[in-house]
């Protein structure tokens, strides 16, 4: 074999060209890395890498292995060693194996994202194929692979096989069907590798205004709305922009079920805060998700608890701790997980339970939401965000379980004017940015 | 008859619950009588309060005109801020809880049963509720303190031998402090420990509604 393989600067800009603006993307090995390098600032892609960072933001173990599970990341490349015919792949030589604790990572990056592509070798030093039939080496993820980019060839696997797609300048695929070792079929519009970038730039997530931000929630959608109970933390703006848009049978995930406007819980001498209430007496509320869904004072009941009792809207009362567990496995991609809060009471009628050292447990499930209003003090452009005091709460925990999560904050800054130690929610489960307008308070 | 006796008032309650924080522990205070706790904790024990809302450390609640609404305790109260405090999303607040690191939670009730049954989150009659972070303190804290009148406006007793109101946790409550006496549920039944001044053992079952396992040896309230 006289022909040039590519050289791996080369392999990487065909994987970067794989990368859409404003995605999400996890790169592991040298390869993926290499490919992540090349793609400029202004694209706007998230990069998370191994070793604890989400582009220039820190970010702990267990925040990364939330982003992949919780399906947050649109794209892994990972740098592999050995792919089969049906997309499951190793990740070291048998000889290099670091054993099953030194390649963890992988397996999230594997099973986690959207999409995963390998990048490899096409044969070792040898000649021994590494796109095979049956994998020789340990495997690290079965059938995840769904593009394979070599420094000969770009395949898809189908479900019945690999499919050539794409080939380096110069080889022909009989050349590069010689050197594989499982069975390829080539595609119809088999091409020369593509080197470029995709054009663009990411879709702006600023919102000229709260109508606009939420024009497109249904009826019929479950939105989580942020707050403890007072108007600190609480997207009013939104709230009232939801109110106005009318969208109707709404279930809502809260704290509460608006209790703001009839007692003084967090609201300031003298003030009636807008809550909850506006949606409920507009007849937009089905049903509320709450762990303190009415009023502390039995003389003064909130709008939801009298539709409550004319038997208008229905009620899911949950634990404090166990709403905010579920909102985290949400955001996860836990689906259930087992907690005593509850057990031996009304809420563990109707759950599975189970005795695990002598103590029960009931089974709760994650929450997700179609749309969460939340609230933060700041903003980035790329939807970084900052709380204030006892403000954060439930908004940390809301943004990333809902597919759009929509926030409303008093100023919005350039990328680079946060301090990245200080962000508490990365702008990866932040949709769409809305800044309260000047004068708006928040109160009736 | 025990109806006219003189009874203990709420701030008396909350010194001797005070008593029961060891130095350097971190508590979580209910609404009502538990709220009260803090002021009878001398600064040198250091305690450290934890609130669901969501922060750490926090101090005295904030003067008037000087509210802050992104700076609230779990009954909706204004704090002042002061050095120290850590502020935190509500899955932290409850690993706090839920992960065995609050040390002491004091919380109200409407019943507890005589070998430690909860019932603080819903009045039959309303039909209706909020558990807010109770049930996770009941099942998730070192220890469980009921600070309450020991009977409620009715006189019905509070503490009695099966709750029939809805329970917040099963055997969660390891001490009953009211104000005619401190109680101790145990799985044998409810143990009296200590009675408040000119009350008799006698005098504190005829207004309880478990029956009294009662040692040899009471003590006075003290605080």
């Amino acid at each position: 074999m006289t022909l040039e393989r590519l050289d791996a600067q080369s392999v990487a800009r065909r994987a970067a060209a794989e990368i859409a603006p404003g995605s999400v993307v996890a790169v592991s090995g040298a390869w993926a890395v290499a490919a992540a390098d090349l793609v400029p600032e202004e694209k706007g892609v998230w990069f998370l890498r191994a070793g604890g960072t989400l582009s220039d933001l820190p970010i702990n173990a267990a925040d990364a292995g939330a982003a992949l599970r919780g399906g947050h990341v649109d794209l892994s490349i990972l740098t592999a060693a050995q792919v089969d015919s049906h997309g499951s792949f190793a990740g070291y030589h048998a000889a290099d194996y670091p054993g099953p604790q030194g390649h963890a990572g992988l397996v999230d990056l594997a099973s986690g994202a959207r999409r995963v592509i390998a990048a490899l070798p096409h044969i070792r030093e040898d000649g021994t194929p590494n796109v095979v039939s049956a994998l020789s080496f340990p495997q690290d993820g079965a059938r995840c692979v769904d593009t394979i980019i070599t420094d000969v060839a770009v395949f898809r696997v189908a479900d019945d096989g690999l499919i050539l797609t794409e080939v380096a300048p110069g080889w022909s695929a009989e050349e590069v069907r010689a050197i594989t070792g499982a069975p390829v079929s080539v595609s119809p519009n088999l091409r020369d590798m593509d080197f470029d970038l995709p054009p663009g730039r990411p879709p702006s997530k600023v919102y000229a205004d709260g109508p606009g931000a939420i024009a497109d929630l249904p009826d019929g959608a479950t939105v989580f709305i942020d707050g403890f109970g007072g108007p600190g933390g609480m997207a009013h703006y939104l709230l009232v922009s939801l109110r106005d848009r009318g969208s109707r049978n709404l279930t809502i995930v809260s704290n509460t079920a608006g209790i703001a406007r009839v007692v003084s819980f967090g609201t300031p001498p003298g003030r009636t805060a807008i809550d909850h209430s506006v949606l409920v007496e507009n007849g937009q509320v089905a049903k509320a998700i709450a762990s303190f869904p009415v009023s502390p004072s039995v003389s003064r009941p909130s709008e939801f608890e009298l539709a409550y009792r004319r038997g208008e809207v229905d009620l899911e009362l949950v634990p404090q701790g166990t709403l905010a567990e579920r909102l985290r496995a949400g955001g996860a991609g836990i689906e259930a997980f087992y907690t005593p809060t509850g057990a031996g009471t009304l809420i563990a009628e109707g759950k599975e339970s189970r005795v695990i050292d002598g103590r029960e447990y009931i089974l709760e499930h994650g929450l997700r939401a179609d749309f969460a209003l939340i609230r933060a003090h700041q903003a980035d452009t790329r939807g970084n965000l900052v709380y204030r005091g006892t403000s954060r709460n439930f908004n940390a925990v809301m943004a990333p379980a809902a597919r759009v999560t929509v926030v409303e904050v008093d100023e919005i800054v350039q990328p680079g004017e946060l301090d990245p130690e200080a962000v508490v929610t990365p702008g990866i489960f932040v949709q769409r940015i809305v800044r309260r307008p000047d004068g708006f308070t928040g109160y009736e | 008859m025990t109806d006219d006796k003189e009874r203990l008032d709420r701030a008396i309650i909350a010194m001797r619950v005070a008593k029961e924080l060891p130095a350097g522990s971190c508590v979580n205070l209910g609404i009502g009588i538990p709220t009260l706790v803090s002021m009878f904790v001398d600064d040198e024990s250091v305690v450290f309060y934890h609130s669901e809302s969501g922060v750490l450390n926090c101090g005295p609640l904030a003067d008037e005109g000087s509210e802050d609404i992104d700076l609230i305790n779990a009954g909706g109260q204004f704090l002042q801020s002061v050095p120290g405090m850590a502020y935190f999303s509500s899955v932290e607040a409850f690993a706090m809880i839920r992960g065995g690191h609050v040390d002491v939670t004091v919380l109200g009730a409407h019943q507890v049963s005589a070998t430690g049954d909860l019932a603080n989150w819903m009045l039959p009659e309303r039909g209706v509720g909020n558990i807010g972070g109770a049930m996770d303190l009941a099942a998730g804290a070192d220890k469980v303190i009921v600070a309450m009148e020991h009977n409620d406006r009715s006189g019905n007793p509070k503490v009695v031998q099966e709750c029939n109101f809805p329970l917040t946790g099963r055997g969660c409550v390891s001490l009953i402090v009211t104000d005619v006496a401190v109680l101790e549920p145990t799985p044998d039944g409810m143990v009296l420990r200590e009675t408040a001044p000119g009350w008799t053992p006698e005098e504190v079952q005829e207004v309880t509604g478990a029956r009294l396992i009662i040692p040899d040896n009471i003590a006075e309230y003290e605080v």
